[in-house]
């Protein structure tokens, strides 16, 4: 499993394995402050760092920061 | 830095023809109170509606709550930043009237806001069914968006309370109390052998509709900074949210902050009391972790042995309540930590997001996700309806007969961080 948030420290707190980082609590896969294509990129290398994360051994919880 | 508060006891709010005090009674001229709070090109209409304790009527959704005050000797006004300029506040006298409210309400602006009931099982959960209220009922012209919606409504209700809390201005009050915060070195060396004591006031400030303001400034633009106690009896901290209203402080319990009352009280007998730290709970991570940091730092730096810490609302503010808490300790500095529960309707849930043991004082508030049945008022003030969708209720929570099934985060004020009401809980 990988657990997506932004606020890590409570990802940590609940027992996480994978942890990736997201952008903000109202908007964790956006940004409103970029252009749509922008946002769409964005998107799509958070998701693919998930799936990434999700593919990888670890041991023990793991940060999988940039 | 020392003010003077003049509480002016009022027991009863009538219409008159004239708006002042007489006999402990605020007369309010309805037309002039409804000119001027209704005095911005955004707003379409005001109306005025008086609500006393152990009548049966029902206010819904609440925004905000304001206490009128006037400013009677001293630099600046009450409300810097948006109605009387930016001068400093928190020293000279201040004139109160005490036992009156401004309540905000009309159309909903989003998901959020609260219920006030003047009687029955809800007046028990909120402390301003206690006051008597003057509700200005504000509708916006049709073409304003919401995040304009929210400030329009605010200043409103601002203006109306000042407007009332000039009636108190040349009238005697019944009861004074001095306050005084020294500059550090003076109040350090004043009771050497008291252990010293800072106040780290969380402010909500999550964003749109979820802010808080200091002189007029959001407070999801600060970094932390030092307060003297005072300054809020001034107004200087103002709400501009009121999501899920159990726990977010209406501009009125900023006003009379509890926590800051109780500090004072001890302040000279069993604590020196130093100051304010207010802080704020932003969304991402790195504010958090910037805030929190510049938070302990701030303490550490005014000497504090101990710091009391008040958080306001809940979930992701619960990782800057921990952070807070974890990083002051870690500087070798006691905490307490003041915060409410969402542990579900049956309370056998986890009660905060994050947790640290650390955090091994915690004052709490009570349980949010507490659900009681409001019954019908006579009168509804507002919009009954919105019980289906603000947060704490649930689709259907508004009955056929009027009366309402919902979770005590309706009510303003029910589970308030900062001990304004009577709820709180035991670990058992």
């Amino acid at each position: 499993m990988v657990h997506m948030c932004t606020i890590v420290p409570i990802s940590m707190t609940v027992g996480a394995n994978r942890i990736v980082p997201t952008v903000a609590i109202p908007y964790p896969l956006g940004n409103p402050a970029l252009e749509p294509a922008d946002e769409k990129e964005l998107r799509r290398k958070l998701v693919k760092k998930a799936l990434e994360a999700l593919a990888t051994e670890v041991h023990g919880q793991t940060v999988f920061k940039d | 830095m020392r003010l003077e508060v003049g509480n002016i006891f009022i027991k009863d709010v009538q219409f008159g023809a004239a708006t002042e005090v007489k006999s402990g009674v605020l007369y309010v001229n309805k037309d002039e109170l409804a000119k001027i709070a209704g005095s911005d090109d955004r707003i379409k209409s005001v109306e005025v509606f008086l609500a006393r304790p152990g009548e049966s009527v029902r206010i819904i959704p609440v925004k905000d709550v304001v206490e009128p005050r006037v400013k009677v000797e001293g630099p600046g006004g009450v409300f810097p930043g948006f109605m009387t300029g930016v001068d400093q506040v928190g020293s000279g006298k201040t004139h109160v009237l005490k036992g009156a409210a401004v309540v905000t309400t009309g159309k909903i602006v989003g998901f959020q806001e609260g219920i006030i009931d003047m009687s029955g099982t809800g007046a028990e959960y909120t402390p301003f069914s206690a006051t008597q209220n003057v509700v200005v009922k504000v509708e916006p012209i049709d073409s304003l968006k919401q995040h304009e919606h929210e400030v329009v409504v605010r200043l409103a209700g601002f203006r109306a309370a000042n407007y009332l809390g000039q009636a108190g201005k040349d009238v005697k009050p019944d009861e004074v109390q001095a306050y005084e915060t020294k500059p550090l070195l003076e109040q350090v060396a004043e009771f050497p052998k008291l252990p010293k004591v800072v106040y780290v006031y969380m402010l909500q400030t999550q964003g749109l509709l979820h802010n808080t303001y200091y002189y007029g400034v959001n407070v999801s633009e600060i970094v932390p900074t030092f307060m003297y106690p005072t300054e809020v009896m001034d107004g200087a901290i103002v709400s501009g949210n009121c999501v899920s209203a159990c726990d977010k402080n209406p501009t009125y319990v900023h006003e009379n902050s509890p926590v800051i009352a109780d500090l004072y009280a001890q302040h000279g007998k069993t604590i020196n009391f130093l100051g304010c730290v207010i802080t704020n709970e932003n969304v991402t991570l790195m504010d958090k972790e910037r805030s929190s940091s510049q938070t302990a730092k701030l303490v550490h730096f005014l000497g504090a042995d101990a710091a009391i810490i008040s958080e306001e609302g809940f979930g992701n503010p619960d990782a800057d309540l921990v952070m807070n808490c974890n990083k002051i300790e870690n500087l070798g500095i006691k905490t307490v930590l003041i915060t409410d529960e969402y542990a579900g309707q049956d309370g056998v849930s986890q009660s905060l997001a994050d947790s640290t043991p650390l955090g091994n004082a915690c004052v709490t508030a009570g349980n949010a996700n507490q659900v009681v049945t409001l019954p019908k008022m006579d009168t509804v003030i507002g919009y009954p309806e919105v019980a289906n969708v603000i947060a704490g209720g649930w689709n259907g929570s508004l009955k056929a007969d009027g009366s309402i099934v919902t979770e005590i985060q309706v009510i303003t004020g029910a589970t308030n961080e900062l001990g304004f009401h009577t709820l709180t809980a035991k670990t058992v």
